[in-house]
């Protein structure tokens, strides 16, 4: 009984400490979503493989948004023309690497500000070398789904070269290819369905709509995140506060001062309970005193970048090859970095 | 005779009905958690929960959700009851959206956890979390460092986790001998003492119950501890020496009188 109502108290001090900080996520996100033009940032980014995937990190700045908001943004970077580089430095570090994420962990750990720090440092250093990465695959085509792939414009410059990616992606001949085309601006043949998916895709972008309506379209995006997010927020807190009083303090303790094991266990955790990034640092907080500061790291660094629920949104831009090369790259990064710190420094 | 033409694309009731009562599902599972913050603060029971510090954001959040779910109904209010609302609502592009969930479950999930903590009580942790996260009398290099450290201090003014510092900061305990001491806190049995001592202990918060963590002087006493059950409240008298607890040299307080005292409102140090 007792036991139940410490898991209870836990939960709902999770939730207290955590529900103002997914609000203010969400309200910034939604209005970012509404007020800010994508395209102009995609105009801004530097054409070098390695500043443009520094510089997609950053763009988390801009868009506060965890990670249930950033894959909609780099869809639409993708399909307003971002290189591969950016638009993947953006999908992964801007969940963590954003003001309203470093608050919320900086309240949750202002004990152990290199937890902080870290977490800032390794997520921006990830995402940049995976960017990079990714960036000399030119044509980001052959990874994308078909409808995203579809509504983007063709890469500048010379044909790209049909990598082994694209003969899987398209099988048919590129030759005879049945439907309808039109030419475009450059005198490229554009498929008649890429026409009306890249119209379809750029009208999502409302920031060409009157005021009154896109606080109309901010008031609802809110409800509506607030509503996904904080249902996955309740299952995470949930989680936290059942291994928390359920499972014995020796089995939590034999895995959690393990260097290697903390950090598989805080991972494989990341993965299952989705949690979101602004919020993710009390979950991690309630494992502070068992669990090795590189673990904890690499829960907050790799939680946000893949978890079992923003596969399915990421199943929503890329074909499931790309995302097993993100999530290995990812994984593989976060691990090695953590591991030094469990080793060398804590 | 005039040919009214009929209109073409009527909205079909029942799935306006169907979505009108998932908005009400948000705008409710908002507002009652907006209620259930505010409720916290109220009564007092946020002290349990969480820091003082971060107090204001959860009040703030409250009052937030209130107005969020206020706003919400009153645009659902213009939806079902003007036309050119409603139709005019129906032309803008709606986001693209990822769902986790089938669209009721959220929200009656986010309803039925916030109506559930309006019936609970959070209680403040006792001696069993104590003793399953493990009583120390030093505070880890992972601790929160000490905010406000006052050498100056009498001893007799020092609480559990002002002692605790003072050691963590000069850590032999034959330093205080004699020095006179003067805590509240709760009783903890800790298996590996003799009987003829407990625990007095405190929990200390940084941000919220999550990462609470016990902190604990040793106190001699002339009998048996029996007489002093688990999470009973206390304030002890007494004096310092250092005893040899499961074979670590500990600074101990020797009881000269004890005092059972109140729960306090607020019960973490901070």
């Amino acid at each position: 009984m007792t036991q139940l109502n410490n898991a209870l108290t836990l939960f709902f001090s999770l939730l207290v400490e955590a529900i103002p900080f997914l609000l203010i996520g969400v309200v910034f996100s939604s209005a970012l979503l509404l007020f800010v033009d994508e395209r102009k940032l995609v105009a801004m980014m530097p054409k070098n493989p390695l500043l443009g995937a520094l510089a997609g990190s950053m763009v988390g700045f801009l868009f506060p948004v965890c990670e249930c908001g950033n894959v909609p943004v780099a869809r639409r970077l993708i399909v307003q023309g971002a290189p591969a580089s950016v638009a993947i430095g953006f999908l992964l570090a801007a969940p963590t690497v954003n003001p309203i994420v470093f608050w919320a962990t900086w309240t949750a750990f202002r004990g152990q500000p290199e937890i902080v720090f870290l977490r800032i440092g390794f997520s921006l250093l990830i995402a940049t070398i995976i960017g990079w990465v990714f960036s000399s695959q030119a044509d980001l085509r052959p990874l994308l789904q078909p409808a995203v792939a579809q509504s983007m414009p063709a890469p500048q410059g010379r044909r790209s070269r049909r990598s082994k990616f694209a003969q899987s992606a398209e099988p048919a001949s590129e030759l005879l290819q049945s439907g309808t085309f039109l030419l475009n601006s450059s005198g490229q043949p554009m498929r008649m369905e890429a026409v009306g998916a890249q119209a379809a895709l750029a009208a999502s972008s409302v920031t060409t709509k009157p005021l009154s309506d896109r606080l109309q379209l901010m008031l609802d995006n809110v409800v509506q995140e607030l509503r996904e997010l904080g249902g996955v927020l309740i299952l995470g807190s949930a989680i936290a506060a059942i291994v928390q009083v359920a499972i014995p303090r020796e089995v939590i303790l034999s895995l959690g001062q393990g260097p290697i094991t903390s950090i598989l266990a805080m991972m494989l955790l990341a993965w299952v309970v989705s949690i979101c990034s602004t919020v993710d640092s009390f979950f991690a907080l309630s494992f502070a005193s068992t669990f090795t500061s590189g673990s904890l790291l690499a829960f907050l660094v790799f939680g946000p970048m893949i978890d079992v629920k923003n596969i399915g949104l990421l199943l929503s831009v890329f074909r499931g090859r790309a995302i097993v090369y993100l999530f290995a790259l990812a994984a593989q990064l976060t691990f090695l970095l953590t591991l030094i710190i469990n080793l060398y420094v804590s | 005779m005039t040919v009214r033409p009929k209109p073409i694309a009527q909205p079909q009731p029942r799935r306006l009905g169907s979505a009108f009562w998932l908005v009400v599902l948000d705008i409710l599972a908002i507002a009652t958690w907006g209620v259930l913050l505010l409720k916290y603060w109220l009564t007092g029971k946020l002290n349990v929960l969480l820091h003082p510090n971060y107090m204001w954001l959860a009040n703030t959040a409250g009052i937030c959700l209130l107005a969020l779910s206020l706003l919400k109904a009153v645009q659902l209010l213009q939806i079902t009851t003007q036309r050119s609302a409603r139709n005019h609502f129906r032309s803008l592009p709606t986001m693209q959206h990822f769902s986790l969930f089938p669209r009721g479950w959220s929200s009656a999930m986010l309803l039925a956890v916030a109506v559930f903590g309006l019936q609970f009580t959070p209680q403040p942790f006792a001696s069993e979390v104590a003793l399953n996260r493990g009583v120390t009398d030093t505070l880890a290099m992972t601790r929160s460092q000490p905010q406000s450290f006052r050498s100056t201090t009498s001893p007799e003014e020092r609480s559990v986790i002002d002692w605790i510092r003072t050691l963590d900061v000069y850590p032999e305990p034959d330093a205080y001998t004699g020095q006179q001491a003067n805590v509240e806190g709760f009783v903890i049995h800790p298996p590996e003492l003799p009987n003829n001592y407990l625990m007095i202990s405190r929990f200390v918060i940084t941000c919220c119950a999550a990462d609470t963590y016990p902190v604990g002087l040793p106190v001699k006493l002339e009998g048996n501890r029996s007489a002093y059950p688990q999470d009973t409240w206390l304030r002890v008298k007494g004096s310092m020496i250092t005893e040899t607890l499961d074979g670590q040299r500990h600074l101990t307080i020797q009881a000269s009188e004890l005092e059972e005292i109140e729960e306090p409102e607020n019960p973490y140090e901070y």
